[in-house]
């Protein structure tokens, strides 16, 4: 029987390698997949803990509303990335200083 | 169960108003040709369906407090409070986008309908009575606003500011998330009903997890309102978006993100215990950066918007002071302070945008001498300023005198101090502002289009309640005494 520290614990992983890939990445669609790692991290939490901890509904709505969401994020994201790519024709986010005066 | 959802709905009837208006311009925005460049039945359709929802805000605003849709949203007269304020700020965006040149002109309708999207979101958040609504509510905002910051489509600098902006809201959304789980997981439910009770009783080791959930769910609403650690995002949009949509952001996002940081302030931290005075901590240190940062950064900038920019920051900071206060004192004089902060920053951004429609840019020489020209607008603009910074008897000043009241009924000395200091310090790059337009030689005597007999009317209607609100507060003082915040049982 898996118990819910090894859930909390592969969760945990994920956010944490989603920050490394935030931060170590220079690719920016490498970075989109960073923050999927980050929310989904967050979903499974949320999935682990009605399982095991209490039995209403609240965590698998909540899972379900997340991935919805980022899938929403991630159209919007990537609509923005490939702007970006048109202008600059580059998706290297050290690219990305215009605006660093 | 099914009729008290339609109960439900009768509450819910500005929100439904909002959709219905975003809905409506859709269809109305498709049925023009791409070269009606007018478009006036568009923005009769935006000003009439807006106002609607004002009217009926302003009708549902004394009835009293309930928690609808089975306790997931809340409806009371300090939502009620905020909902006004960012429906006001959502119009006055778009007339402003209409009117600039900023904007190419087949995106404004665009503008519109997707500002009415981020007004709903905003809408959402100011009353959600759970983490679902609350999640939502932030995302609606956030993904409408990344498209928003992105909208100069050709502009390099625009999509940039899109790119930066959504990459970091993912991050700081996911972050949020995975403190929000961690508080589920130890709370058992997502609802903020009935948690005060329960938080009580929690042993010591579940407070040990709740601490560090509770500082990652800050940072989702933190970033939303560009809290320091968090506002690195904050310049670089700003300055890369358009103005009217600045204008937007410094308003909409930054009150909607302060109002549910009073909710969950005063749901979770109501009570005094370890979690409080942690929190209380937190908030205190990020309240005084903010401030901080965010005036020192303003001093040296050459652009006019990226210096209201970072003063709409320092603002966030001050009215932080507020919510960290968390008694009934604090909300009132955060509904104030949000209220004259709506219109100092309306009539600030109204200005620059004409000046910078003119001459393509808003640095600070562009306002040389302007007094000569338009000394009405000059006037107003000084007047603003001396209110952003604080001055007496402006409205300005009676909103930083509320908040300083209550951080003393508490004993927060330090902080007033630090705040007392920053309004100082802001007061040097306002003022820098002021004596180029009424004490230098002017560049040109072109004509600024902007400033057509309509456009000033607006402009000096926007800046009488920031005088007027400063001499004659207590009926605002009074509609904020009433805007209590409900905390469903």
């Amino acid at each position: 029987m898996i118990s819910l520290p090894s859930f909390l614990a592969i969760s945990f992983i994920l956010f944490v390698s989603g920050l490394v890939v935030m931060i170590a990445k220079k690719n920016i669609i490498a970075i989109l997949l960073g923050v999927e790692l980050i929310l989904n991290s967050a979903a499974l939490n949320f999935a682990a803990y009605t399982r095991f901890v209490n039995q209403n509904l609240d965590g698998h709505i909540m899972s379900l509303f997340i991935i919805i969401i980022a899938a929403a994020e991630a159209a919007v994201g990537l609509a923005i990335v490939i702007r970006f790519f048109q202008i600059r024709e580059s998706i290297h986010i050290d690219d990305a200083t215009q605006l660093l005066q | 169960m099914n009729l008290s959802y339609l109960a439900s709905l009768s509450h819910y009837v500005p929100e439904l108003m909002a959709v219905l208006t975003m809905v409506m311009l859709v269809f109305i925005e498709s049925s023009y040709g791409r070269n009606d460049k007018k478009r006036s039945f568009f923005y009769f359709g935006t000003f009439i369906g807006l106002g609607f929802v004002l009217l009926s805000l302003f009708d549902s605003y004394n009835d009293h407090s309930t928690a609808i849709f089975t306790g997931s949203m809340v409806i009371d007269p300090f939502s009620s409070l905020v909902k006004i304020i960012l429906v006001v700020g959502t119009m006055a965006s778009i007339y402003l986008a209409k009117e600039s040149k900023d904007i190419y002109g087949h995106l404004k309708p665009e503008f519109a309908i997707m500002s009415i999207g981020v007004l709903i979101g905003g809408m959402i958040l100011c009353s959600a009575n759970n983490f679902l609504m609350l999640y939502i509510g932030i995302e609606t905002l956030s993904i409408l606003s990344y498209v928003l910051a992105s909208f100069k489509k050709n502009d390099e600098m625009s999509s940039e500011a899109g790119l930066k902006y959504s990459l970091y809201g993912g991050v700081s959304a996911g972050v949020m998330l995975f403190g929000m789980s961690h508080i589920f997981g130890v709370l058992g439910t997502i609802q903020f009903s009935g948690v005060s009770a329960r938080l009580l009783e929690l042993p010591t080791t579940d407070i040990v997890i709740l601490l560090p959930a509770f500082l990652m769910f800050f940072a989702g609403v933190g970033y939303k309102i560009a809290a320091v650690p968090f506002h690195m995002w904050a310049p670089d949009v700003y300055e890369g978006s358009p103005i009217p949509v600045t204008t937007f952001f410094s308003i909409v996002p930054k009150v909607a993100g302060i109002a549910v940081l009073v909710r969950v302030s005063m749901i979770f931290f109501g009570s005094p215990g370890a979690l409080q005075v942690t929190w209380v901590g937190i908030l205190s240190v990020v309240a005084a950066l903010t401030m901080t940062v965010g005036n020192v950064s303003a001093i040296g900038q050459k652009s006019v918007k990226r210096m209201l920019a970072y003063s709409s920051i320092s603002h966030a900071g001050v009215m932080m002071l507020g919510v960290l206060v968390i008694n009934e004192l604090g909300v009132q004089s955060v509904l104030f302070y949000a209220v004259t902060y709506l219109f100092m920053t309306l009539v600030a951004f109204y200005i620059v945008t004409f000046v910078s429609d003119k001459y393509g840019n808003d640095h600070f020489d562009r306002f040389r001498g302007l007094i000569v020209r338009y000394p009405l607008m000059t006037v107003i603009m000084a007047m603003v300023m001396f209110s952003l910074a604080g001055v007496p008897p402006l409205s300005g000043f009676v909103a930083k005198f509320n908040i300083f009241g209550a951080l003393v009924s508490k004993k927060y000395y330090t902080l007033a101090v630090i705040a007392g200091i920053n309004s100082v310090v802001s007061l040097y790059y306002y003022l820098k502002l002021v004596r180029l337009m009424i004490f230098k030689e002017q560049e040109s005597n072109e004509v600024i289009v902007g400033f057509g007999t309509a456009n000033q009317t607006l402009i000096v209607a926007m800046a009488i309640p920031v005088l007027m609100l400063g001499i004659f507060w207590s009926k605002l003082m009074e509609l904020t005494d009433g805007a209590v915040l409900f905390i469903a049982p």
